[in-house]
C-alpha cells in the first residue's frame, strides 16, 4: 500500500500506554521513566554503537529527572508542613513530615 | 460487544478537510478523552461521544472525561502530526477497555461530541483509589497519535 496521503491507526496494536497505581500515586522513579520515555525514543532499528550509547544518555537523563522529582516532593512536604503548622494543625503537619 | 481495534474515525478524516478541528496549542479546539469498558463497540464509522458504557465517575475522571492538552502540529520530512500531554485521573477507581478522543469545540457545522479516534488499549485496565495515566506515543513522524503521511 502506498503511503502518499496515508492516515490511519495500526488496528490491532494498542497506540497509547496506560500505566495505573493502586492506593498510591506514581513515585519519582515511576514518574522519571515515564518522562525519559517522552524525551527520547530509541529505535531498535537503530545501529548498535548509538542505541547503546543512546540507551546509557536515556539512563542517566531519567536518574537526573527522578532525582529532582524527589526533591520537588520533599519541597512540596515542606510547604504543606508549613502550611498545615501555620494553620493550626502541629499533628497533621507532622504526620505530613514522616512520610 | 467489545473493543475491536483502533480506528481514526472516517468522519474525523473528512471534517479534517473541511477544516473543522484545530489542534494548535492554547488556542485550538478542545479535545477530552472519555474512557469505556469493554462493553462498548465502537468502529471507524464512529461519529460521536456517547455516554453509553462509559466508566462511571471516579477520583478526577467526570462524565466526558478529561480535558486533553493539545501540541501544536508539526512536521518531519514530508510527515504532519500533532500530539497531547498524558492525561492522568487521580485517586481514581476504575477499570477500562479503551477510549475515545472527541473534539468539544463547536465550530462551524460541528458540534460538541464530534469524535476523532477510538483507542483500543488491549486489555481491561485497572487503577484502584490511584492514578490512571494514558501515556501517548512519542511525537515524531513514526509514531504519534495523530499522523498525515
Amino acid at each position: 500500500m502506498s503511503s502518499v496521503g496515508f492516515m490511519d491507526l495500526p488496528r490491532d496494536t494498542p497506540v497509547v500506554g496506560v500505566r495505573t497505581t493502586n492506593n498510591r500515586g506514581f513515585n519519582a522513579e515511576e514518574l522519571a521513566e515515564m518522562c525519559a520515555d517522552k524525551l527520547m525514543f530509541v529505535a531498535d532499528t537503530a545501529p548498535q554503537e548509538i542505541r547503546d550509547q543512546a540507551r546509557a544518555y536515556k539512563k542517566q537523563l531519567q536518574e537526573v529527572v527522578k532525582g529532582y522529582l524527589q526533591q520537588a516532593v520533599r519541597s512540596d512536604r515542606t510547604s504543606v508542613y508549613n502550611a498545615l503548622n501555620d494553620a493550626g494543625h502541629p499533628q497533621l503537619a507532622e504526620l505530613i513530615r514522616r512520610l | 460487544m467489545a473493543f475491536t481495534g483502533n480506528f481514526m474515525c472516517t468522519s474525523f478524516k473528512q471534517e479534517l478537510l473541511q477544516a473543522k478541528h484545530d489542534f494548535t496549542a492554547s488556542t485550538g479546539d478542545t479535545f477530552k478523552l472519555a474512557l469505556y469498558n469493554n462493553s462498548a463497540s465502537f468502529t471507524a464509522a464512529t461519529t460521536d461521544y456517547t455516554a453509553t458504557n462509559e466508566v462511571s465517575a471516579s477520583g478526577s475522571y467526570t462524565a466526558g472525561g478529561g480535558t486533553l492538552t493539545n501540541v501544536t502540529p508539526t512536521t518531519s520530512g514530508t510527515t504532519a502530526f500533532t500530539d497531547f500531554a498524558d492525561l492522568t485521573f487521580t485517586t481514581a477507581t476504575i477499570t477500562a477497555r479503551g477510549a475515545m478522543i472527541y473534539n468539544t469545540t463547536a465550530g462551524s457545522s460541528t458540534g460538541t461530541t464530534d469524535s476523532v479516534v477510538i483507542l483500543d488499549f488491549g486489555s481491561d485496565k485497572t487503577s484502584t483509589a490511584g492514578d490512571f495515566t494514558i501515556v501517548f506515543p512519542t511525537a515524531d513522524a513514526s509514531n504519534a497519535i495523530i499522523r498525515i503521511a
